[in-house]
């Protein structure tokens, strides 16, 4: 008699077990420019595992704001190391999990009816009035393209056209409307728009360094099914669609 | 707070007052058409003057976007005329504010014709007065108070703006950043000082303003 | 005779309300009063004539001007129609000083003579002390007097007053309304003035138009109207105090005999339709005569025993009622009620003239 209702309960038990771990839901707080990518890659993962994923896509200036702020977030994928940096010295990520998974390229376009534009100096030209740049101090892409300007010593002729945007995609936007007539984006995000062309391309050595910070947060409310997301991103799966949207995958972690 | 810091507040009052002066002519003649003539289709006006209350302001500034961007209907039409640009310039945010300010002086102005009595224009008219006349000489001088207290209100409300303007007109530092703008942007970059001086800053404005309106309220009691 | 200033034939009808016609109005050079009853539509048929209100068809003319005229969709605005209009509580522009309310219609002529055609209308008024004032500053009796003001400088054709002495009390109304008509004399503008009372109509009106129910139904000399009304209607808003049905019972001489219950009255005939039977027989308070004792000079063809029912001062007359086969009312000085002795139950003889008796045919 104690057999089989003892089997029953333990059966019992390991479904509800089951079901608890089934009904995970991750927030994920990812850069703007990884949205096309990280929503198909979750959307394989979904189906997968089980787990469900939500995500917060914004500049990562904006994530981090967000996540200092106490915002409930379990991982966090943002396009700069240094925002990175800023949350691990307030305590607030989980050491030992941060790794540089991605990198990518900078790309200057323009709007199919701007004038076509051959190299960065021809920013300069009267003919281009604006130019769309994430906000500096919260978008990474907005702070690599300052960066690169400020080399090529462009960055006082081009400033005062400038627009801030608050994300690269909102750069994007505005290009893709018209309203500026050039903007400053990641490669990948150029792909997947057929709106824009892209004028110039920053070759590496002379682009600042891009890279993709991911870590698991301190105050994570799924640190387990956390950790299984995150191993899933660096797995041959992952990557085969981060490079089919353009990006540059690390193959080395961050010297951390 | 820093040079760069006053001269955004100079902005924000500069672009404030630009917007009062673009809604005062529609604005009084809205009023007065609302308070003064009933005509078929007038629901409609009302609905439609007092819509850029009730609507989130974002909304109005993506109805603004879709007008005034560089491949709209107007904006469009504005470029290849007159290589005059709207979007992501002062003259956007002077767009968004009177947009958003116009309702709030349109009611207040409306309220205020419809407490003078019509005997008197209609008494002005038999001594010979044109209706330019009549307006000018009698209606405005008697509905002043609430007439300058809509104009009070569309101020504040202008200088509070913030959802329209940063659709229209995006954040651009020393040409499109009103004070609103500024706060919100300096949250975002941590620069919680900062963010606490223009609120000090936009709260004193703020108080004068309406300071300023309740006294003269006050001494025509 | 001088042809009319101002001729009006048209009808407004209010939505949802009352409806207004102005039958064949013909209003000449002087003062015309428009009588009647509240709501009788006084003021609107005012507010049509000055372009305030537009009738929906009809046609109004003053002179060779056609200020309305719906078949051929011509409408003067007040502007063009030169009127002086004063309203029940003046009008006055608040925001204005005396000096400025007065000069509002003189915008067409030079400052200077602007500035001495006002100085010269608010002294004619007696009010030029109040120039710089404004209207909250000054009594009832001297806004009035800036609203004539304001309303003549201009020297309008025709000059429209309304209720002109509504707002004001007893006292201040009885002083001021000989000096009105003094004023009104003075500046010889036809003046087309509406009231309610009777008194007003008699001091200041030499015509009269009654209008009930928002239309006018006789126009004339103002005391000939009030003595002898057209219909019942008109007795009543006359105020005539006695009105009796009665009976025409023979008519000679161009006299008729009247039987009124069981007493028999002898009325002018004039004016009477032949074969009317029945009749209204309408007479005056003041036309009643009252004595203790016949004297044998008294001429009146109307000679009745009466009782008095009750005497009720009224200021400083004193109204009799009396019964002498049908109720009667007279109107005595204190004094003369005094001579006679009357009060309640005394015996009287009154004595009415043939032609104050006014007889109204049954209108069916």
């Amino acid at each position: 008699m104690n057999n089989p209702s003892s089997k029953l309960l333990a059966t019992i038990v390991a479904m509800a077990a089951g079901l608890g771990l089934q009904a995970a839901e991750i927030n994920v707080f990812a850069a703007a420019s990884l949205t096309d990518a990280l929503k198909q890659i979750a959307a394989d993962y979904e189906r997968s595992s089980g787990d469900k994923i939500a995500f917060n896509f914004a500049a990562s200036g904006t994530l981090s704001r967000q996540i200092e702020a106490g915002a409930p977030a379990d991982v966090f994928f943002a396009a700069d190391e240094t925002k990175a940096d800023a949350l691990e010295k307030k305590g607030l990520l989980v050491s030992g999990t941060r790794k540089s998974l991605l990198g990518n390229s900078l790309v200057i376009i323009t709007s199919v009816e701007a004038a076509a534009i051959h190299s960065p100096a021809e920013l300069t030209n009267a003919a281009i009035q604006h130019v769309a740049l994430g906000e500096v101090q919260t978008v990474p892409c907005g702070t690599y393209a300052k960066a690169y300007l400020e080399k090529r010593q462009l960055w006082a002729a081009v400033e005062t056209k400038v627009v801030p945007c608050a994300s690269v995609r909102a750069v994007l936007a505005a290009v893709e409307s018209g309203n500026v007539d050039a903007g400053f984006v990641y490669k990948t995000d150029a792909a997947v728009s057929k709106k824009v062309k892209v004028a110039y391309e920053i070759p590496a050595e002379e682009a600042p360094k891009i890279s993709y910070p991911l870590a698991l947060l301190k105050d994570a409310p799924q640190p387990e099914a956390a950790r299984k997301f995150m191993a899933y991103l660096d797995s041959d799966a992952a990557t085969a669609v981060f490079k089919q949207f353009g990006f540059i995958v690390l193959t080395a972690p961050a010297d951390k | 707070m820093s040079s760069a810091e006053w001269q955004l507040v100079g902005f924000s009052l500069r672009v404030a007052v630009a917007s009062l002066l673009l809604l005062l002519p529609p604005g009084l003649a809205l009023a007065w058409w609302l308070a003064r003539k009933e005509w078929r289709g007038k629901a409609l006006v009302e609905t439609l003057v007092s819509l850029p209350l009730v609507l989130p302001p974002v909304v109005t500034g993506l109805v603004l976007l879709q007008l005034f961007g560089r491949r709209r209907p107007v904006g469009g039409w504005l470029h290849s005329a007159f290589h005059y640009d709207v979007v992501f310039t002062w003259r956007a945010v002077v767009l968004a504010l009177t947009t958003m300010s116009l309702p709030l002086f349109v009611r207040a102005a409306r309220t205020a014709f419809e407490e003078v009595d019509v005997k008197f224009e209609q008494l002005a008219r038999t001594l010979g007065a044109g209706e330019w006349r009549v307006f000018f000489t009698i209606t405005l001088p008697l509905a002043k108070r609430g007439v300058l207290a809509g104009t009070l209100l569309a101020f504040a409300r202008a200088l509070g703006e913030f959802g329209a303007t940063i659709m229209v007109a995006g954040n651009i530092p020393g040409r499109t950043t009103t004070l609103s703008v500024a706060i919100y942007q300096a949250v975002e970059n941590g620069e919680d000082a900062h963010a606490w001086a223009l609120a000090g800053v936009s709260a004193v404005i703020a108080f004068a303003a309406v300071f300023v309106s309740e006294q003269l309220q006050r001494r025509h009691r | 005779m001088k042809g009319p200033i101002l001729t009006a034939n048209f009808q407004k009808q209010f939505p949802g309300g009352p409806k207004i016609v102005a039958k064949d109005l013909r209003i000449g050079g002087g003062i015309t009063v428009l009588f009647g009853a509240s709501g009788s539509g006084k003021t609107t048929i005012l507010r049509c004539l000055a372009g305030l209100e537009r009738p929906q068809m009809g046609t109004i003319a003053f002179g060779q001007e056609s200020w309305f005229d719906s078949a051929r969709k011509v409408f003067q605005p007040p502007k063009k129609r030169r009127v002086g209009f004063v309203v029940q509580d003046y009008g006055l522009f608040p925001h204005l000083s005396v000096a400025r309310n007065v000069s509002y219609g003189l915008q067409e002529l030079p400052a200077a003579e602007r500035a001495s055609r006002v100085t010269e209308i608010l002294r004619w008024l007696g009010v030029e002390d109040f120039e710089h004032r404004l209207p909250s500053e000054l009594s009832g009796g001297q806004q009035q007097r800036v609203a004539l003001a304001r309303a003549v400088a201009c020297r309008p054709k025709l000059l429209l007053l309304d209720e002109p002495f509504a707002a004001l009390d007893l006292p201040t109304r009885s002083r001021l309304r000989g000096e009105l008509r003094q004023l009104l004399r003075q500046l010889g503008i036809p003046t087309i003035l509406v009231t309610h009372d009777r008194l007003e109509a008699l001091a200041l009106g030499d015509e009269v138009v009654v209008l009930h129910d928002g239309l006018n139904v006789q126009h004339g000399v103002v005391h000939e109207v009030f003595n002898r009304p057209v219909s019942l209607a008109v007795a009543e808003i006359a105020a005539v105090e006695t009105i009796q049905p009665g009976r025409v019972l023979s008519t000679q001489d161009g006299l008729a005999t009247v039987a009124v219950g069981e007493v028999r009255l002898v009325a002018l005939a004039v004016n009477l339709p032949p074969e009317t039977s029945d009749v209204y027989v309408c007479i005056r308070a003041e036309d009643v005569s009252l004595m203790r004792v016949e004297k044998l000079e008294s001429s009146p063809r109307n000679r009745l025993a009466a009782t008095v029912r009750a005497v009720a001062r009224e200021g400083p007359l004193v109204r009799v009622s009396l019964d002498c086969g049908f109720p009667l009312t007279a109107l005595l000085t204190e004094s003369g009620r005094a001579e006679l002795a009357l009060c309640e139950g005394t015996e009287v003889l009154v004595l009415i003239k043939a032609p104050q008796v006014h007889l109204i045919p049954f209108q069916r």
